[in-house]
């Protein structure tokens, strides 16, 4: 079977995978990474988002043999305290509920401010509407990301 | 009456028999220094406080509720407990682990504080001894016992040998409301932390050591079989371990069991399977809806007769009568179901995200064939429950393939899985008939749904569906069997129709089509009578009157005050909006979930000029359901609530052709995602009484406040569901006929009427 590095939170992981294993499968099974979900395994629901070079990519779509060479970064290494204005903003807002889609939620979230640091509404719907949250928790993924960005420009 | 449906779904209630079973003295064993007064507490010597939760969390939030009912009692800072899921495991013999029928509070709430409160007496006991002083002048305050007077303190921990070898109180004293410390106040989720940190483990992350990964080809017709299968092409793809046959579970099939669940997907993908499609080749959803339509024609079961409706009708000077239909629903939950199953010679130990630990515990030692002790089933986190996953049919094909393959082994469904061969919630036709006498006065009501059996539940005792108040006895429909509206007729039976789909709880189960159907037609008889919606509804309902339904007393009262207070914060009497090229519209709606939740909604909605384009503005709820626990966890459900319901209004709809279902993913069963979602208002109404169960109550009257809503803004009054399925082209409606022209109009905020163009 071949062999890949990949570059995953900082680290280089030697892993062996069929060329076909989507990333998403790499992180969890190969890597025990699990904080990265999968729920749709065709990109329409956003729970397996990473990020690929600081930006937001689905995981499930990715294949191992196309991760090579890539800088890849999932919930587990987005900061390392677990303290990024997102994930602080997230449980200030209580957004979770069952919480499996929140990693991907804050994931693509976390991309959107280092690309737009204040957007708007519309911006936001844009980009989130791209993944599902079956709990209905969009009201305060919504406050969270206005949270956090205004706490990243308070620092 | 335990093997109803309604009491299966709703044994939350009760509590004086559970508090019984609950608070019994749990033997610490070997442990001694441990002080364990019950199964949910366990203080060590080394001052670390457990907590255990009996419920599964599902997003309902019963890992932060349940610890601030014990931790109120208790007396402990939060930041000191430490939580623990309790598996099937003795020191949980005889309580409740089940998680259904919004019941998790309600359920638990005296149990818990009592558990509480037992420690509490003992731990200030074994310091009043120590120190030589009468109890009554020690406190409990932050895991800690004080005694003011002499300023001694002692930590839980150094008492908890003390505490441990005390008698257990019967009555121990509970607080008084006012010094609740945790229950009333808003609460952050227990587990957000490691939710955002990818820390926190559901099913699906659950490892075990050597533990393979399977998947499993489904016969894609409903109740079809395996002929044969050729398992060649699936064991090439590396990684591919076993190829097992399984008979057990809901959708049987082969499963492929490999190293990783890549390696399964692709296995279980390249399987040649011959198919037998059997008996339901042939089953169409959209003719077994129309089925159940002609099926109208058909007298039903009794569920309610007050008055004579079938005289009043003869008697009514206006009267109106409309057909409402709700499809076949999914779950579909983000994360899939999925069950690790390690069984050894004898024993067998499971990790499953489930609603129904206990069930799946009972069901594996049959298959198994070993002692219910041998099993224990380890209940993880839940990536959404919705009444899924109180059926354990993931359970035993699990088992099976672990069984056969000697290994430990994680059975994962596909998406495509998760939504074709789940349990359904099944659909509904409603027919409600109406009128008003000479004077106006709403005169009678007659109401006939014709519905599914929950299949999840077995095959129905046919003795049993002999008594033609069978549906009645059991409560159902939800819905209609409770109808809060004081009609001097009311009428209302049920007819059964049942498909090959399995159809299962889905939330809030039977009062989503029966919710919309009445909810929509009060709407019609208002608009018929050129009456305000609102308003008729609180004509129909008076205060301090209770309707008595078998052990169900209504406090219509509660009602009131819930659609008064919606009245008041959605503005509702004030001007309508406008907004250019779009027709703006509010509507209203209401239910009592499980007598002891009171809501009602508004919901803001604008049509604009092209098919379907609906957008929903704002949704504002009022809602009494008791004292609340955690008001912010309460925002959070109804928050949820609502937005299921709206999936169910707007989109949610599965479809079955030629034996099998059609959608498979969130593209074809679309749900709302960001760019759809409301903004949402919650009031809550300040309530002593007894806490409710709230995870179910926001989801009926979403469907019907909504196409209200729409009725208002554009006149075009929706009957079948989703929205979205009739595209906003009027239908020519039965009731038109009983209108004669201009009568549909509605009020503006100035009091003139305006017509509409229905």
């Amino acid at each position: 079977m071949p062999k890949y590095a990949l570059r995953v939170n900082g680290q280089v992981h030697q892993v062996e995978a069929d060329p076909e294993m989507p990333l998403l499968w790499v992180l969890r099974d190969l890597l025990q990474l699990t904080g990265t979900k999968y729920g749709c395994g065709i990109g329409i629901c956003g729970a397996c988002t990473v990020h690929e070079d600081g930006r937001a990519a689905r995981s499930c779509e990715i294949t191992v043999a196309n991760a090579v060479g890539r800088e890849y970064v999932t919930i587990e290494g987005l900061s390392a305290a677990g303290n990024h204005p997102c994930q602080r903003a997230w449980i200030e807002e209580d957004v979770s509920q069952c919480g499996y889609c929140q990693a991907g939620m804050a994931m693509t979230a976390a991309a959107l401010l280092a690309e737009k640091p204040h957007p708007t509404d519309a911006e936001i719907d844009v980009v989130m509407s791209e993944l599902v949250c079956r709990c209905g928790t969009y009201q305060r993924i919504r406050k969270a990301i206005h949270r956090a960005a205004s706490e990243a420009k308070a620092t | 009456m335990m093997s109803t449906r309604r009491a299966f779904l709703k044994t939350a209630a009760g509590a004086g028999l559970l508090l019984a079973i609950d608070v019994k003295t749990f033997c610490a064993a070997e442990t001694s220094a441990d002080f364990a007064p019950n199964a949910y507490i366990q203080i060590r010597p080394d001052n670390s406080i457990q907590l255990w939760v009996t419920r599964t969390e599902m997003g309902q939030g019963v890992r932060t509720t349940l610890p601030m009912m014990l931790a109120d009692e208790l007396e402990v800072d939060w930041p000191q407990i430490q939580l623990e899921q309790a598996a099937t495991v003795p020191r949980f013999k005889g309580i409740r682990l089940r998680t259904s029928g919004s019941g998790s509070t309600v359920g638990t709430y005296n149990a818990l504080r009592k558990a509480g409160a037992t420690a509490r007496a003992m731990l200030i006991g074994a310091a009043a001894e120590k120190w030589g002083v009468e109890p009554a002048t020690c406190r409990a305050q932050s895991g800690t016992v004080v005694h003011p007077p002499s300023g001694r303190k002692a930590n839980y921990g150094e008492l908890a040998d003390a505490a441990s070898k005390r008698p257990v109180p019967e009555n121990p004293p509970l607080k008084d409301p006012k010094d609740f410390r945790y229950i009333g106040k808003p609460m952050k989720r227990t587990d957000g932390q490691a939710i955002l940190t990818g820390k926190a483990t559901y099913g699906l992350d659950t490892r075990v050591p050597d533990m393979l990964y399977a998947v499993v080809r489904r016969c894609p017709y409903l109740k079809g079989s395996v002929i044969s299968y050729d398992r060649t092409k699936a064991m090439t793809v590396s990684g591919v371990r076993y190829v097992v046959p399984i008979e057990s579970g809901l959708a049987t099939g082969i499963a492929v069991a490999a190293d990783n669940t890549w390696s399964a997907m692709k296995g279980a993908e390249l399987l040649e399977v011959n198919w037998n499609p059997g008996p339901n080749r042939n089953f169409d959803s959209d003719r077994f809806l129309r089925e159940m339509e002609d099926a109208l024609s058909e007298s039903g079961y009794f569920v309610r007769g007050d008055g004579d409706a079938g005289k009043a009708a003869a008697s009514a000077d206006r009267k109106l009568e409309a057909v409402y239909e709700f499809p076949f629903q999914a779950h579909a939950p983000l994360e899939v179901m999925n069950c690790i199953a390690h069984v050894r010679a004898g024993s067998c130990e499971i990790w499953v995200p489930t609603q129904a630990p206990t069930t799946a515990q009972e069901d594996i030692a049959k298959q198994l064939r070993v002692p219910v002790d041998a099993v224990k089933v380890n209940v993880t986190l839940t990536g959404g429950g919705f009444g899924r996953r109180l059926f354990v049919d993931y359970v035993p094909e699990a088992v099976e393939v672990s069984k056969a393959i000697g290994k430990p082994v994680q059975v994962v469904w596909t998406r495509s899985d998760d939504m074709r061969f789940g349990f359904f919630q099944p659909p509904s036709i409603v027919r409600i008939a109406g009128g008003f006498d000479n004077a106006g006065k709403p005169l009678y009501w007659n109401q006939r749904s014709v519905g599914c059996d929950l299949s999840m539940f077995g095959p129905l005792d046919e003795k049993a569906m002999a008594d033609p108040r069978h549906y009645s006895n059991d409560g159902s429909p939800w819905g209609s069997f409770d109808n809060p509206y004081n009609f001097p007729n009311l009428q209302a039976d049920f007819v059964r129709r049942n498909s090959p789909v399995p159809t299962g709880p889905w939330r809030a189960v039977e009062y989503p089509a029966q919710v919309f159907a009445r909810e929509s037609f009060i709407d019609e008889m208002a608009h018929a009578a050129g009456r305000d919606p609102l308003e008729l509804r609180l004509e129909l309902l008076q205060p301090g009157d209770i309707l008595k339904l078998g052990d169900a007393k209504v406090d219509r009262g509660r009602l009131i005050g819930a659609l008064k207070l919606v009245a008041e914060k959605s503005n509702w009497h004030q001007a309508a909006v406008t907004m250019p090229g779009r027709d703006w519209g509010h509507g209203v709606a209401c239910n009592i979930y499980s007598d002891d939740c009171f809501m009602a909604q508004v919901a803001e909605v604008s049509v604009g000029k092209s098919a379907g384009d609906i957008r929903v503005h704002r949704m504002v709820c009022a809602l009494d359901c008791g004292r609340v626990i955690n008001p912010l966890g309460l925002e959070g459900q109804t928050e949820s609530g609502l937005t299921w319901g709206l999936t169910a209004t707007l989109h949610g709809r599965i479809d079955f052709r030629n034996g099998t279902a059609v959608q498979e993913n969130y593209g074809d069963y679309e749900v709302i995602r960001m760019h759809e979602a409301p903004v949402i208002e919650t009031h809550i109404i300040p309530s002593e009484l007894p806490p409710g169960g709230f995870g179910e109550t926001a989801v009926p009257p979403v469907a019907p406040a909504v196409a209200n809503a729409i009725f208002a803004a554009t006149g075009k009054r929706i009957r079948r569901l989703p929205i979205t399925s009739e595209k906003l082209r009027p239908e020519k409606a039965l009731c038109e006929r009983f209108l004669e022209p201009g009568i549909i109009r509605r009020k503006s905020a100035s009091g003139k009427s305006a017509q509409d163009n229905g």
